[in-house]
Parts: C-alpha cells; sequence; structure tokens
C-alpha cells in the first residue's frame, strides 16, 4: 500500500515541515496538525505521520492511534471530486442509501475507494446538516439536494463534459500559441 | 465590582454601542431597497450563493441602486433559498419570498425593484403587519415558535458584530461585569435554565460546583460537536448569530472564574468554525474579549477547536480528551468534568443552546425565562424536524407544547397525503413514538417518560412508508459505527444488535430473535459506560414496543408491511394502467431492468431489478402503474419477450 | 480504616482503595479484565467487575468505588451474574476458541471467568464474528493475535509504564479496534527484543513472541500494517 508519493504530494510534504514550525511541540496540537497535514496533502500517508512523531516527540503509533480513531482522517488519497454521499436521518428516510448505490453503481467503486483514474472518490459522511434538502450528496464542495437516481448519471457526466472542455480548450491555447 | 470600574464599563460600552446605532441608522435611512438573503450552509446547498449573484447581476443590468445584506438562517429550511426583500418606495413592507432561485432573483429585481410590482404569486408573507399583504405571522409556522435562542438568527449579518450590537448583543455581558458571580450563578439558577444538550441538568448548578471548586484555573467549554445525524441547530445558531454564543461563553466564564474558554465545532461544519472564529476576532478587537473585558478585571480568550468527527465526543469527557490530543474514549465519572476536566483543572462544558440562552436570561430576568415553557422545563426547545413532513427546517416553540401541534399546525403535517405512523426523536440515543404519543408534551421529563429523550433535538418525522425495523437498523449501524470501542457492551453488544436487524431486513429473522433483541438491549443499557451504550438500544426497544407486529411480519411472514426493506419486495407494474408506449421507467431505470411486454407495456426484469423507486417516480401520475409487494413472491409473472436484435 | 460487609463478610481495608482490589485481596474472586493497580483513571471497559451495593440502583462496576465503611455489597446477584455473562457470552463471540493452540491456555482468564460463571466456550444464541486477518505479523519480535484480544489495554498500559511511551497502541475505532504496533520498526531503540511485559501482562495469549528466529527478519512486506490494507 505504501504508494510513493507523486513529486506534488512530495513538494506539499515540504510545506508540512515549515509549517509545522508554528505549532508548539504539545501534545493537545496533535490533532490540529493533523487537520494542517490534510488540508495540505488531502491525506495522511506514512511520510506524514512519521513528521508529526518527530515534531511532538511521540512514538508514530500514538499518532496513528489517534488519526484512526476518527472520521475525518483518510489513509489513502482521494479522487480529483470526492463524492460524499449523506447517510443522516433525514437522508436515509428519503432514499440517501439508494443515492450512494447508485454512485457507486455508476463508478464502480464502493465507500471509501478511488477510482483507478484517481478521479472519483466517494464516502459515506453521517449528517451534513441540511436535512430539509434530503437526499443530499456532495460533489466537490458543492452541495446537491433533493438527490434522485437518475440525477446521478447527470452529475457524473456534468464533471465528465467540463474535463473534456478544460482538455480541449488547453488544447486550443497550445495549438493557439 | 466598584462604581469606578462599573463607570468605565459603562463608558467603553457606550462608545461601542454608539458606533453599532450608527452604522444601523445609516442602513436604515438609506432610502434605496434591501434584500437580505439567507447564507448559512442550508441556503447555501439549496442556491443562495447564486441567487445572490443574480441579484448583484440584475442591480448592475438594471441600473438598480440597491443593498444586499447577507443574513443567516430563519430556520424555514423548506423555503429555502429565503430572500426578504425590503422596498420602502415601493409602499410595501418587507416581504418574505421563498425557493428564490437565479431566476426569480433577476425576475424580482426587474419587475419589483425597479417596477414596484412585488409579483404576488410569488408572495410568501409579509415580515410585518399591513393591509397590503398577509403577514407570515399569520401562519402557524411563525405565529406558534417563541423564540429566545434563535430570536436574532436570519435577522442579523453573522460576520458583523455592529450589527449584533445593534439590537442589544452584549449589553448582557455589560450587566454581567457589574455584578458579582454570586448574583449571575443566581440569576440563572433561579431562570430554571437546563442543559440543552439532552440531559437536561441544570445549567446553574453546573455553573456552581465549578466555581466552588476555588481560585484555581477554570475552563469553559462551548459544545458544539453536534453529532446526532439530524440535528442541525447549533450549526444554523453559530451560522447565524455566533456572537450570541460568545456572550453566553463570556457571561458563564465570568460567573465561574475561567480566564479560558473553547468552543469545539465539528469540522464538517467549515462555515460555521469560519463565522465563528471570525466572530471572536471583531469581539477582541473591540474589547469584548481578551485582556480586561469592556476595562474591567475579567479576561478571557476564547478558542476554536475543531473536533475531527467522532460522535462519541459529544459526550464531555470524550471530548476533553479529543481536546487533549488523545483517542476519544469516555471515561467513568466521578469525577465530573466540573471536578477534574480538561488538563483535569475544573471546566464546565455546555450546549451551544445553553449558552446562548443565557444572554437573554440576564436581559430581561429570571421570572420572564420562567414564564416561557413549563414548571420542570422552563424556555424553549429547538427541533430540526425533518423527514415526511411539509414544513421542515428549524422550530423554536415553548417547552410544553404537543408533539401534535409541532408536527402538524406548526410544521405543516405529513406531506404526499400519507398517514402519520412516527415520530423519531432525539436520534441514534432516542426513541420512536408511534400516533398515541402525540399529545404528549415535549419536555425533557415527558419525553424521557415515553422512552423517547430530548436528546439534542433531532425529530425524525415518518410516515406510513417507514418501515420500523429498517429506521432501527439504520440508528444501529449508525451507532455501532460511531462506539469509540472502549467498552464490551457497546463494542459488541451494538455489534450483535445490529447484525440481528440487518438480519430481519432480509427477511433471514428467525424465531426468537425479538426476544434475543430484547435481553440484549436491556443489558447494553445497563453495562455500558458512557451515554451512548446506554441509550443505544433506545431505538430497539421503542420501536419494538410500539410497533411488534412489524418485527413480526418480517419475521414470520418474511413481509415488510412498509414496503420499504429491499431484499423483502418487488416492483412491477399493473398492465391495466401501465400505458402503452410510454418508456418513462424505462428509461430512468438506472439498469436497465424495465423491458417492454409483446403489446407493448412493460415489465421488471426481477433478476436485474435493485428496487431503487426511480420508476414510481417517474410513471405519469396519469397512469400511476408501479406497484410494490412484499413479500416479493407475491409478483405477478409478466413474460418476457425473447431478446431481438435492433435493428434501428 | 472503613470497615464494611462483603457478601455477609466483614472486611476492612485501607481508605482510598478500590472495592475490587479489597475483595480480591480477602479471596472473594470478582471477574475482571481490565482493572490493573495504578492505571488512573481505571480504564473500566472490560465491564465485568460489577457488584451490588445497597442504596444503588444498578449494579457498579467494583474498580471504580473506593471503599466507605458500612457499605453493604454482594457479589453474587441474579442482576450481577447477568451483566456479567452477557458480557462474557459477547465476548467470546468475538473469541476464536481455539484453546489447545493458545500459549494462554489454562491460564486463560476468559476460561477463569467461563468456568466462574458456568458459560460455555461457544455461547449459544449469538453468532460469531471473527476478523480476517488471523495474526499480525508487522511487529520485529511479536505476534498479535486479534481474535484473541479482549482489549483490556493491559499492554499498552505496562510498555507506557516501563518505557516512558507505548510501543504499542489502539488504533481504529468501535468493533474494529486493535491493538497495533505502527511505525514499531522506526523506534529509534528496539527495546522490545528483551522486553516481555506486554506478552506477561496479557490476560489471553493475544500477544506472543515470535516462533522462530527467522520471522523476526524484518522484510518489506512485513513492513505494512494490515490495519491499514
Amino acid at each position: 500500500m505504501n504508494q510513493e508519493l507523486t513529486p506534488e504530494e512530495k513538494e506539499a510534504l515540504k510545506h508540512v515541515a515549515s509549517k509545522l514550525e508554528f505549532y508548539e511541540e504539545q501534545r493537545r496540537n496533535l490533532i490540529p496538525i493533523l487537520q494542517m497535514v490534510q488540508e495540505t496533502l488531502a491525506y495522511l500517508p506514512p511520510e506524514a505521520i512519521k513528521l508529526v512523531a518527530e515534531h511532538l516527540a511521540i512514538f508514530e503509533c500514538e499518532v496513528y492511534g489517534v488519526a484512526t480513531f476518527y472520521n475525518q482522517f483518510r489513509f489513502h488519497p482521494p479522487g480529483k471530486h470526492p463524492i460524499k454521499a449523506c447517510l443522516g436521518t433525514a437522508c436515509h428516510v428519503r432514499g440517501g442509501d439508494i443515492i450512494l448505490e447508485n454512485f457507486e453503481r455508476k463508478l464502480g467503486i464502493h465507500a471509501g475507494e478511488t477510482t483507478p483514474d484517481r478521479e472519483f472518490s466517494i464516502e459515506k459522511v453521517a449528517c451534513v446538516g441540511c436535512c430539509a434538502l434530503a437526499p443530499v450528496a456532495i460533489i466537490d464542495e458543492t452541495v446537491h439536494g433533493h438527490m434522485a437516481p437518475s440525477k446521478v448519471e447527470g452529475l457524473l457526466m456534468r464533471i465528465e463534459i467540463e474535463k473534456e472542455m478544460e482538455e480541449r480548450a488547453k488544447k486550443k491555447d497550445e495549438s493557439g500559441q | 465590582m466598584n462604581p469606578a470600574s462599573n463607570e468605565k464599563i459603562d463608558q467603553i460600552f457606550d462608545a461601542i454601542y454608539k458606533e453599532a446605532e450608527k452604522r444601523r441608522n445609516e442602513f436604515r435611512e438609506d432610502p434605496g431597497p434591501k434584500i437580505h438573503i439567507g447564507l448559512a450552509t442550508c441556503g447555501i446547498a439549496s442556491g443562495a450563493l447564486e441567487t445572490k449573484k443574480a441579484f448583484e447581476e440584475a442591480l448592475d443590468e438594471y441600473n438598480i441602486e440597491a443593498r444586499i445584506h447577507t443574513v443567516g438562517c430563519l430556520g424555514h429550511c423548506y423555503a429555502e433559498p429565503v430572500v426578504v426583500i425590503d422596498h420602502p418606495d415601493s409602499g410595501f413592507p418587507p416581504i418574505f419570498y421563498h425557493e428564490v432561485n437565479a431566476g426569480k432573483a433577476k425576475m424580482l429585481a426587474k419587475l419589483f425593484l425597479k417596477e414596484g410590482d412585488p409579483r404576488f404569486e410569488h408572495v410568501y408573507g409579509a415580515m410585518e403587519e399591513n393591509d397590503l399583504i398577509p403577514s407570515v405571522m399569520e401562519f402557524a409556522r411563525f405565529n406558534r415558535e417563541k423564540r429566545v435562542v434563535m430570536e436574532k438568527c436570519g435577522h442579523i449579518d453573522p460576520e458583523d458584530i455592529y450589527d449584533y450590537i445593534a439590537q442589544g448583543g452584549y449589553s448582557s455581558l455589560v450587566k454581567t461585569l457589574k455584578l458579582n458571580s454570586d448574583e449571575i450563578i443566581k440569576e440563572v439558577q433561579n431562570s430554571g435554565l437546563r442543559g440543552r444538550g439532552g440531559a437536561g441538568f441544570p445549567t446553574g448548578r453546573k455553573w456552581e460546583l465549578a466555581k466552588s471548586a476555588g481560585e484555581q484555573e477554570k475552563i469553559v467549554i462551548c459544545n458544539a460537536d453536534e453529532g446526532d445525524p439530524g440535528a442541525y441547530m447549533d450549526r444554523t445558531i453559530l451560522e447565524s448569530n455566533p456572537h450570541q454564543v460568545i456572550e453566553g461563553m463570556a457571561i458563564c466564564a465570568y460567573a465561574v472564574g475561567a480566564k479560558k474558554a473553547i468552543i469545539y465545532v465539528r469540522a464538517e461544519y467549515p462555515l460555521a468554525v469560519d463565522i465563528v472564529t471570525k466572530a471572536i476576532r471583531q469581539a477582541i478587537e473591540l474589547g469584548l474579549l481578551g485582556k480586561s473585558v469592556l476595562g474591567s478585571s475579567f479576561d478571557l480568550e476564547i478558542d476554536v477547536f475543531r473536533g475531527s468527527g467522532a460522535f462519541v465526543c459529544g459526550e464531555e469527557t470524550a471530548l476533553i480528551r479529543s481536546i487533549e490530543g488523545y483517542r476519544g474514549m469516555p471515561r467513568h465519572r466521578p469525577p465530573y468534568p466540573v471536578q477534574k476536566g480538561l488538563w483535569n483543572k475544573p471546566t464546565v462544558i455546555n450546549n451551544v443552546k445553553t449558552l446562548a440562552s443565557v444572554p437573554p436570561i440576564l436581559d430581561h430576568g429570571a421570572d420572564w425565562y420562567r414564564e416561557i415553557g413549563t414548571e420542570n422545563t422552563p424556555g424553549t426547545a429547538i427541533f430540526s424536524v425533518v423527514g415526511n413532513v411539509v414544513h421542515a427546517g428549524l422550530v423554536e416553540i415553548p417547552m410544553g407544547v404537543s408533539l401534535r401541534t409541532l408536527i402538524f399546525d406548526i410544521c405543516g403535517g405529513i406531506p404526499n397525503n400519507k398517514k402519520f405512523k412516527a415520530v423519531q426523536i432525539g436520534g441514534p440515543s432516542g426513541g420512536c413514538l408511534n400516533e398515541e404519543f402525540l399529545d404528549t408534551p415535549i419536555d425533557f421529563d415527558s419525553l424521557t417518560e415515553a422512552g423517547a429523550m430530548m436528546g439534542s433535538g433531532g425529530m425524525v418525522v415518518m410516515d406510513e412508508d417507514t418501515c420500523m425495523v429498517e429506521v432501527s437498523r439504520y440508528f444501529l449501524d449508525f451507532t455501532q459505527n460511531e462506539s469509540c470501542g472502549k467498552c464490551t457492551f457497546c463494542r459488541i453488544g451494538t455489534y450483535h444488535l445490529l447484525k440481528i436487524l440487518e438480519r430481519l431486513t432480509r427477511g433471514e429473522g428467525e424465531d426468537g430473535d425479538i426476544e434475543l433483541l430484547e435481553t440484549l438491549s436491556k443489558d447494553i443499557k445497563a453495562g455500558s459506560l458512557c451515554g451512548l451504550g446506554k441509550t443505544a438500544p433506545n431505538p430497539v426497544l421503542t420501536s419494538i414496543k410500539y410497533f411488534r407486529d412489524e418485527y413480526e411480519a418480517h419475521i414470520y411472514e418474511k413481509r415488510c408491511p412498509a414496503l420499504m426493506c429491499r431484499p423483502m419486495i418487488a416492483f412491477y407494474f399493473d398492465l391495466d394502467l401501465c400505458a402503452r408506449g410510454c418508456d418513462a421507467c424505462a428509461t430512468c431505470c438506472p439498469v436497465e431492468a424495465v423491458f417492454t411486454t409483446s403489446n407493448r407495456k412493460k415489465g421488471v426484469d426481477q433478476e436485474l431489478c435493485v428496487k431503487c423507486g426511480e420508476c414510481i417516480v417517474v410513471c405519469p401520475p396519469e397512469y400511476d402503474a408501479v406497484r410494490k409487494v412484499s413479500p416479493p413472491h407475491l409478483v405477478p409473472y409478466i413474460e418476457k419477450p425473447p431478446e431481438k436484435k435492433k435493428e434501428d | 480504616m472503613p470497615k464494611f460487609l462483603v457478601d455477609n463478610k466483614e472486611i476492612k481495608a485501607k481508605q482510598g482503595t478500590t472495592l475490587l482490589k479489597v475483595c480480591l485481596d480477602n479471596q472473594i474472586y470478582i471477574p475482571n479484565l481490565c482493572y490493573l493497580e495504578g492505571i488512573d483513571p481505571p480504564s473500566v471497559s472490560c465491564r465485568m467487575c460489577f457488584v451490588e451495593i445497597e442504596g444503588e440502583r444498578q449494579p457498579v462496576t467494583s474498580c471504580t468505588v473506593f471503599v466507605k465503611d458500612d457499605m453493604v455489597v454482594k457479589t453474587d446477584t441474579p442482576a450481577v451474574r447477568q451483566l456479567q455473562r452477557t458480557a462474557l457470552r459477547l465476548l467470546l463471540s468475538v473469541h476464536h476458541v481455539d484453546c489447545k493452540n493458545c500459549q494462554a491456555n489454562k491460564k486463560c482468564e476468559l476460561q477463569r471467568m467461563a468456568k466462574f460463571l458456568k458459560v460455555g466456550l461457544k455461547p449459544k444464541g449469538l453468532g460469531i464474528y471473527l476478523r480476517e486477518v488471523e495474526i499480525d505479523r508487522s511487529h520485529p519480535f511479536l505476534d498479535y493475535y486479534p481474535n484473541r484480544c479482549v482489549l483490556c489495554g493491559k499492554c499498552v498500559h505496562v510498555c507506557r509504564e516501563k518505557n516512558g511511551q507505548s510501543a504499542l497502541t489502539f488504533s481504529k475505532r468501535g468493533f474494529d479496534t486493535v491493538i497495533s504496533f505502527y511505525g514499531v520498526r522506526d523506534l529509534p531503540t528496539p527495546e522490545c527484543e528483551n522486553c516481555n511485559v506486554c506478552i506477561d501482562i496479557c490476560p489471553v495469549g493475544a500477544l506472543a513472541l515470535k516462533e522462530t528466529q527467522k520471522e523476526a527478519v524484518p522484510n518489506l512486506q512485513g513492513e505494512e500494517d494490515p490495519n491499514i490494507a
């Protein structure tokens, strides 16, 4: 599982190291530090856990034990477009699990996984607090309320199209230059 | 406090208040129209940012001078995005518009702001009494509420401290600083305020216990780790009026003698985190927090701690562990946090709603607060009423209102002509109540007696199409997932409950399962270490108690009476109703399970069908041909014609 | 010195001692797994050491009660036994019962409690749920058997006591909680080689020395934590 870090990730890890300087060597900073690391790297690779442990002068397993306790922390890189299917009570009553299933089927992955091309990942979330809009799914940072199975395909298609358009624009740019 | 310093406090605050007043008057006296847009998470989720952008573009396009005022949430989630337009020149009072998407925004800008036509067909109501437009106060959703905590939510800009101060904000803190701490605690005790986090412990008593710990350093924590998957009032309050919470914290800190306070907010609420952080900064800038608050001898530092997503951290000892940087596992109480809390210092932990109740109490007095609500539970309750209900959203009502009034009068009852079946109160720790309990008054004691629980105020209304076994399974799935894993009963016991319930909803229940659920539940309640385990079986126990027949149908008839458990149902099309040649269902089916029969009607390939129900949604209402049955073998056989090669 | 009654027997003990310790010292057996003198606050996680005390509504854990004058304690009431038996059956429902191949055979706390509470080692009525990973071999000198572990946490505690920091930790959460040696290979000094405290304290044989030295040779594959994969 220990994948090599990508060049961008290695760069980000350096950022992490420099940001760590702002945190005092105190146990109470462990969770804020882990949050900072994840915001910088999108997940907690073993290299980062090691850095954090060294900074706080605690064993890596302490860091790991705390990180694995909380839902927020990931140990695998998420997709470029993370999809969060809300399974809060209101969403559940209104068929949130069916929405989740549709995403899983369309992308061919399960919740907690990332597509092989690293474009999409699916996560279950407990409640994003938009219960009156149930069922809800979040793609990237956008909340989509009143989801229906038939909307799933459209949303994914939109992202694909946007990506294609971007690529086309890029090509145009390049050929223009 | 000596009179000299009292004078100084007044002096400093007066200057701040004058500035706030000046700003308010400038805004008020501006003759142009004002557009108030709700920009809390729920508003944004419904597209309020696009609405705002559309207004901005339209103002530009039509050359209209108008101000856009961003506010928090009014609690009317069913109506989001909500916009209130105040256009004095038009002669109309401020008007409440609901579901204002970008198109509507543009239209309103042109027709109302530019041409003076309020477009009555889109008007929800007027914000004040007048002769032209019915006021929103004529609706039960507005007039039956009693807003204490949420009074200013949706009316002020949460990112502008002056907006809060101009409406009387921070005057309770000023009052506090001039009294001694015993007087404050006495007032809170007299008000009868009970903790709104779920357990209902008397707040004044908690403060007194912390104060009596003596001179040592103390800490105040505002618990905004709202984890109940169906409750979001804490988030709304923090996003809509953060200063009322901060003011409450400051009063609490002053009363118990703390110099440090922490707001523990879920990291899943990024907007709330931003707004609270900003609010604290503004309060420090004005001298309302920090060293020597308003020139007094009282210092207070408030930090924001982002909780990393663990429901169990709503439990106070677990919350403390997580701030300390450890796994958020609860410990045995006593000692209670007020004796030995964060970093072993006496710690007062209060919920957002509790702290937000404090400034109004000190402002209007304990007697005023006691007048609201019931004898044993004065004050108001905030519920997020969601599920199968017409006017979903946040409702603040006086304690003692009945469930019937809340669900049917205030929230408009059940949509789509369905029947009420149950209401789940208190989230995963609460219980499901049936129709018999609709007249139960809402307060801590009555709900607990009925087997539910006030909890954090999550309320899910369920109609006849909701399966109670499935709902129990859902809640157990949640608590099982969120169990910290420390103690045997919760870690393994809830897992067994979940596995049994999963079997039932798959149609694999066995004789004896109900009894096993009951005994295990009772032991888990008695044996667990913390509140999570002690209450986790509640949804199971109450649903068995009030809906036992449904459990029995699942076990003995392999039937789901509500037609919800997917492994136990099947879909088919009623051929008498199905329209020849209509392809609505076939087009939308995500798994291509719908086939066309030899006479061009539809059938369902049961092998392929995933029972998502999308065909029900899209089947044109004039045909309404989709049927569900349970158990699945009752589905009529419809012949699938042999696959033809598509030639066209 | 408080004087009180346990199962009608008069006992005297020093102020500030826990009821559980006093009972154990006086040959009154109360089933327990996670209790260890000196863990403060006590773990109270195994939920076995229940007793009834006059005046309390329901059974309480004896490891959290300090002895008091005139308290009346019963260790053998139906309510106490009910909770203890259920807790034990729950523990056994996630336990790989294979005593004859287990190093803890005959000194295992689970066996002792099962005998004492008259509970079969293969509990009836409850499903058995074992973890996929039978042995975690990621430690250079130890093996960990998640399907034996009762998560009492004694190993984590004693390792911390002895070494200042613990090389073992709880990882993950809820039903998935396990003991993990994450990062142990990177520790500056592999103290584990000559230290057996965690193995010795384990009440159920969930930690064991690697059998052959061959296994102890660190290989790249073993470096992965099976819990992440």
